[in-house]
């Protein structure tokens, strides 16, 4: 049933927006804010009264996956099947959403209209996988047993909040020192906002007055929500997995308890423990200094350049970015240096674009200022797609100005009076800091007529992304802007010769932008001095799955995956067997633990058959099936394929066929065959980077790991992954307690109590529920 | 202006032209299928591809780009390897047949649903012209033939099959009631004669087909008239003689000579034949041993041994076919075998290479499940199967017309434009080189007056969706959704008569394949 729609409403967002062919997005943005979905009216609507055609109003709205036809239910469940989450089971997760709401194949809502699910590439916070937000509370480590729980968790806590009036204020500031407190999605996912709230609270409660500062992203993932007090004359303290009941204890630790009263605070108690509990048991939290051995070495070997100043500047606060060297290098460039001399250092830097394929960035630039067909456009591509990496959104979040100031630079150096941030509309934090920043910029003078007395002139526009990680390829992001269906074109024409509207125009990554105002500062041969002979300088990369301290990290070039793995990330976690890191995504390859000594630069990387790409970079341990990871990454690409070529579009199409055939002991040696052949045609007759780098985890897995391909075939899957070729049974070690038979979801168990139990293997679906409950661990998968 | 090399050809370029514009001037073909001239290139189905040999990348030629010194050759292993994967790729999701399982039955391989769409429209004229390219007997044939093409009719997985073969011999007798019968038209004489060994079904299959292509016949046989086993060996009660004379006396009127009661090595020795004829047919019905070493070519139990594609024997120049090679009981399969004979024999005859018959690729949806057989009875009434009411067993016009009603058209309408279909056969493409187990359903769009859109059959090259949009139609067709499952459709679930208001047959025009096609051969 489609709901009643106001007419007006949609007159008004046309008439806010604009009428032009160009503004088909972001009206279907509007609209879907307003009515969760497209309602067919409100399109027809858009069609009678804009530019918009059916046609395109259509094409576009199918296009993207952020956009909806059928209403949803009135509680949205995100269901993260990121990389990292999909290691740790996510799959089963969502099996289980299913299954508790009543929810019917082909379909996402329950019958009561009380949920839909979806699942989303990436909520950003890999190291609580498996993570499942319902109108943006945030469950982490969740099990299929935990789904019910949770559920009713959410009911309860929904009712409560329902009105829930109370918005705590700023408590002044006369006390020296300050309280940060991490606000980067990650840590806001794993409840920062809450401790934030709690923590504001109790400080007005105490009449403690001291600055509270949000700060972006820390890093340390793995230890969020982290709070860091900062007292004159102290050694700042860090806490790290805060927890709002806490808030109480940590005040009381570092400040008098005048007037204190101990008041407790109940709230959502369970949610917490669910939130970051893995085990089940008592979670500890402890004070963490910077000193201590673990964090010394995960922050100990990285180089914070796009980083810089990570947990220490509040993202917004011009002033403070101004005080750390802020815009001194903008101010060089528009009056010390010409626009050749600009583009000089950047090639004497060595840089090179942070998106994927490493095209140096000077000759992009070079290209731009030396093309004179119209005025030229400069475009930052914040559409990072990969389902396992988040650095673009950290770096927007956190460093909006040090993102501006790169990009100022760049666009005075190939001469563009017009810019645009691209960010992908799933980062919705990521738009409202640029925006601010942005505004704050145009009212300093940053930004719009003369800058900063210099006579340059620029500014620039945010378009926010509707969900294809194809428009991070610079032709369906420029097709995108133009209120496309996000396809990509034929190069050349590159972008640079002729892009957004066919004018010159220089699409960079996020990344790249924000590394730039720190070679102004530090200049070129310092960057430079960093890495290796062809890849200078850091990279960012998001690091997660079985490692024990995930987070972002930014390293030096030429550091190995080694390093990376066991300094930063402490090594594997449970002490089971590192096997692989899967690096660049969905269009990186799986390199093997044999080969973690490779270093991290574009063209070892490319050796070894993967890619520095985005920048995830997944661990994988004895439990990770390498067919099943391929098969994870082409059923991604096979998805987000824009459907145009039909290399792309069927062949990934018939590769996701062959592995699903595998991974249920389905498949036959010429299945394989036909995989390696296919992987190969595809790479090589695609008409973009998506279909071009789509086989690359196929062909490294088969490259490195075909006897696991050929086991599936001889139906083992040594990772005990792949559901169809294993069976779970109980040992005689079984105490006869019945949990198990309590908690299977389709009672494959029958309840007999001081009995070893027997699963019915016709009926189990493998959810895996009753091997984690048992106590003593009489389930056994074979 | 950029020089590039093409096929070895040196030329001097202008810089926004594609590799195709510049291979098309200099005549070099390079096949495309979501290319249209005067259409921006879309690049989508890269039947196209071609090789630049400096980077040795292949490049979709249709919106390539030359540039200074590129090296590009059209036709190598490479490029002709890489569209036949292209080829192959789209046709795993090709949810379409060429022909229809009925056609394919069929011996002959008449084009049995173009004839119903003419008997259902009246067009009894076009629909004798159809048979009669296949079939040179039908009014006998539709009395004896057991109907091959009627067991393998889908509408007999719903209830009963199309009477195909009483509604060839409704369009057959229609013809002969006729005061001027169709005589199809004879090619000009070539002054190269045949001789036929045997009047039966083959043998005047034979002579039906070779007389058009220009060549003279005289057919010999040992009884006093002609017609072989469809007048010695079938009742007339079931076959009366009068229907085999008539279609005999078509064959007669194409200038067919019979030489009656002369047996062969009695009254004229195969020496003699050899002399006076260019080639000789042997379509003599059941051999003994004796017969068949008279004429001194390879045999064996069966009967003589000939190349099942040519029907050429082991002597240069003879060749054979029905019951002489194998005893059957199928007229139809000896009519068959008549024709591709004929078919062979002209081959011979104008020093053309032997090849036989065309045989060309068809594509097969498979096994038809019962969603697939929903869609198609969309396109034909739900009538139980209707047989002729008199005795006679004739059907009445408005019968006949019921029946054909019945017909699910499963055949593809663009059997001979298909560019999908074309390549495959250029390119020897196997549909079956990737299994595709979760097959699509057939899906028919039937609102439009003249046009039907069968999506199963679109490769999403976009052409339609450009025409109507430059057409500036109101709805026009669009793209929905993404990667594999894109669809193209009539914006907000309309019809397609909505949708396609002014440009349909622009539309069906550029649509590469069967997916966008007329209702009716008429418009074609």
């Amino acid at each position: 049933m489609e709901q009643d729609i106001n007419l007006n409403e949609i007159d008004f967002i046309i008439k806010d927006i604009g009428a032009g062919a160009d503004s088909v997005i972001p009206i279907l943005q509007a609209i879907q804010s307003r009515y969760k979905y497209l309602p067919e009216k409100a399109l027809q609507r858009v069609c009678e009264i804009s530019d918009i055609t059916p046609a395109s109003i259509t094409g576009v709205s199918t296009f993207y996956t952020q956009f909806r036809h059928k209403p949803v239910g009135a509680h949205g469940i995100n269901i993260c099947i990121g990389t990292a989450c999909h290691v740790k089971g996510a799959e089963r997760v969502y099996d289980s959403f299913m299954r508790n709401l009543n929810i019917q194949e082909n379909n996402d809502t329950d019958p009561l209209k009380q949920f839909t699910l979806h699942k989303v590439s990436c909520l950003g916070c890999c190291t609580l996988a498996p993570v499942v937000q319902i109108d943006g509370i945030t469950y982490g480590h969740v099990q299929p047993e935990t789904v019910p729980q949770i559920i009713h968790d959410f009911q309860k806590y929904a009712q409560k909040t329902a009105h829930k009036p109370q918005k705590a204020e700023q408590p002044l500031s006369n006390v020296n020192g300050e309280i940060r407190i991490g606000l980067g999605s990650c840590c806001v996912a794993s409840g920062s906002g809450k401790v934030r709230e709690e923590l504001i609270k109790t400080l007005i409660d105490n009449h403690i007055q001291i600055p509270v500062k949000r700060v972006g992203c820390v890093g340390m993932c793995h230890q969020t929500p982290l709070l860091e007090i900062t007292l004159p004359g102290k050694e700042p303290v860090f806490y790290s997995n805060v927890q709002a009941e806490e808030i109480n204890d940590i005040v009381r630790r570092h400040f008098r308890p005048k007037g204190f009263f101990a008041v407790t605070h109940n709230i959502n108690h369970f949610i917490h423990n669910v939130l970051t509990d893995s085990s089940g048991g008592e979670m500890k939290r402890y004070p963490l200094d910077t000193r201590d051995k673990p964090v010394t070495s995960f922050l100990g070997s990285q180089v914070h350049i796009a980083t810089e100043l990570s947990g220490v500047i509040d993202p917004i606060d011009l002033e403070e970015y101004r005080e750390r060297g802020g815009f001194t290098a903008l101010k060089k460039c528009l009056t010390e240096l010409s626009p050749e001399q600009i583009i000089t250092s950047v090639k004497e830097s060595g840089l090179r674009g942070r998106g994927g394929a490493g095209f140096p960035a000077w000759k992009k630039w070079d290209i731009v200022r030396n093309n004179n067909n119209g005025d030229k456009i400069i475009i930052c591509n914040g559409d990072e797609g990969d389902p396992g990496a988040f650095m673009d959104r950290m770096l927007l979040e956190s460093y909006p100005f040090r993102i501006i100031e790169g990009l100022v630079i760049a666009a005075f150096a190939i001469g563009a009076k017009t810019g645009y941030f691209y960010i992908r509309a799933e980062y919705p934090l990521a738009v409202k800091r640029v925006n601010e920043a942005l505004d704050i910029c145009r009212q300093s003078g940053l930004l719009g007529d003369n800058i900063l007395n210099s006579g340059f002139s620029f500014d620039v526009k945010v378009k926010e992304g509707a969900g294809a990680f194809v428009c991070g390829e610079e032709t369906a992001l420029i097709a995108s802007i133009e209120g496309k269906r996000g396809m990509p074109k034929i190069r050349p024409p590159f972008p640079a010769e002729k892009g957004l509207w066919g004018k010159p125009t220089l699409v960079n990554n996020t990344e790249t932008f924000s590394l730039i105002p720190w070679i102004f500062r530090n200049g070129p041969d310092k960057f430079a001095g960093l890495g290796t002979e062809k890849s200078k300088g850091t990279k960012v990369f998001a690091l997660a799955g079985k490692i024990a301290r995930g987070g972002l990290i930014e390293v030096p070039m030429g550091i190995t995956i080694r390093q990376i793995v066991e300094d930063i990330g402490g090594g594997i976690a449970g002490g089971r067997r590192f096997k692989a890191v899967q690096i660049g995504g969905p269009s990186g390859g799986c390199v093997p633990a044999e080969l973690a000594d490779t270093g991290i630069d574009f063209e070892a990387l490319n050796d070894v058959g993967a890619m520095m790409g985005s920048g995830g970079l997944l661990v994988m341990d004895e439990n990770d099936c390498m067919v099943d990871i391929a098969r994870y990454f082409l059923s991604f690409t096979q998805d987000q394929s824009c459907g145009k070529c039909t290399f792309c579009r069927i062949g990934t199409r018939r590769m996701l066929d062959i592995l699903d055939r595998l991974c249920e002991g389905n498949g036959v040696q010429k299945d394989i065959d036909d995989l390696e052949y296919l992987a190969i045609k595809t790479k090589q007759g695609s008409l973009c980077g998506l279909g071009k780098t789509a086989p690359n985890p196929v062909l490294t897995t088969l490259r490195y790991f075909r006897h696991e391909y050929e086991e599936h075939i001889n139906g083992i899957c040594r990772a005990k992954k792949c559901k169809a070729l294993i069976k779970y049974s109980i040992t005689d070690e079984c105490i006869g307690c019945t949990i198990c038979a309590q908690n299977c979801p389709v009672h494959a168990i029958d309840f007999k109590p001081y009995e070893q139990h027997k699963i019915n293997p016709d009926i189990c679906i493998k959810c895996d529920t009753c091997r984690q409950v048992c106590p003593v661990n009489a389930v056994e998968v074979i | 202006m950029p020089e590039i090399q093409i096929n070895n050809i040196k030329v001097q370029a202008e810089p926004d032209k594609t590799i195709l514009q510049i291979a098309r001037e200099l005549d070099i073909f390079i096949p495309t299928m979501c290319y249209l001239e005067g259409l921006e290139p879309f690049t989508s189905c890269m039947i196209c591809v071609v090789e630049e040999k400096n980077s040795g990348r292949l490049l979709p030629s249709c919106s390539a780009l030359v540039q200074d010194n590129m090296i590009i050759e059209t036709d190598n292993d490479r490029v002709r390897e890489a569209r036949k994967d292209a080829l192959e790729l789209l046709l795993s999701e090709h949810i379409g047949d060429c022909q229809a399982p009925c056609q394919k039955g069929c011996p002959a391989h008449m084009n049995i649903p173009l004839m119903i769409r003419q008997i259902e429209e009246g067009d009894l004229l076009s629909a004798i012209q159809t048979v009669k390219r296949d079939i040179a007997l039908p009014a006998v044939l539709g009395r004896i033939c057991s109907a091959p093409c009627e067991k393998v009719c889908n509408r007999a997985k719903i209830d009963d099959a199309v009477s195909i073969c009483l509604l060839k011999r409704y369009s057959a007798d229609a013809d002969l009631e006729q005061a001027k019968q169709f005589i199809p038209e004879r090619a000009k004489s070539s002054g190269k004669k045949v001789a036929i060994v045997g009047s039966g079904p083959a043998g005047l299959s034979a002579a039906y087909y070779l007389l058009q292509y220009g060549h003279k016949c005289d057919i010999y046989d040992k009884n006093s008239k002609a017609g072989g086993m469809l007048r010695y060996g079938v009742d007339p009660a079931e076959l009366p003689h009068c229907v085999l004379d008539a279609e005999i006396n078509i064959i007669k009127s194409l200038g067919a000579i019979f030489k009656l009661q002369i047996t062969i090595g009695r009254n004229i020795f195969v020496s003699e034949l050899k002399k006076k004829y260019e080639a000789i047919v042997l379509t003599t019905g059941v051999i003994d041993d004796k017969l068949a070493a008279l004429y001194g070519i390879e045999f064996t139990q069966k009967g003589f041994v000939v190349d099942p594609k040519t029907m050429t024997t082991s002597q240069t120049g003879i060749f054979s076919g029905g019951s002489a090679i194998r005893e059957s009981k199928m007229a139809v399969r000896s009519a068959a075998h008549g024709k591709m004979i004929a078919i062979s024999v002209n081959q011979f005859l104008n020093g053309e290479q032997l090849n036989g018959e065309n045989s060309r690729f068809n594509s097969s949806i498979g096994k038809m499940e019962q969603k697939d057989l929903d869609q198609l009875l969309t396109q034909a009434s739900d009538r139980k199967r209707i047989l002729p009411q008199n005795s006679s067993g004739d059907y009445r016009a408005k019968e006949a017309v019921n029946e054909a009603s019945r017909c699910l058209h499963c055949d593809c309408r663009k059997p001979d434009t298909c560019k999908l279909r074309l390549y495959a056969d250029e390119y020897g493409a196997d549909q079956k080189r990737y299994a595709n187990i979760n097959r699509k359903s057939v899906e028919i769009i039937d609102q439009h007056s003249s046009v039907i859109y069968e999506t199963g059959k679109c490769i999403k090259c976009g052409l339609c969706v450009q025409i109507t949009e430059r057409a500036k139609e109101k709805l026009g067709l669009t793209f929905i959704g993404r990667g594999f499952n894109v669809q193209i459709k009539v914006p907000f679930d309309k019809t397609l008569s909505k949708g396609l208001k002014q440009v349909a047959d622009l539309c069906v025009q550029a649509c590469p394949t069967g997916a966008l096609s007329f209702k009716s051969e008429k418009e074609l």
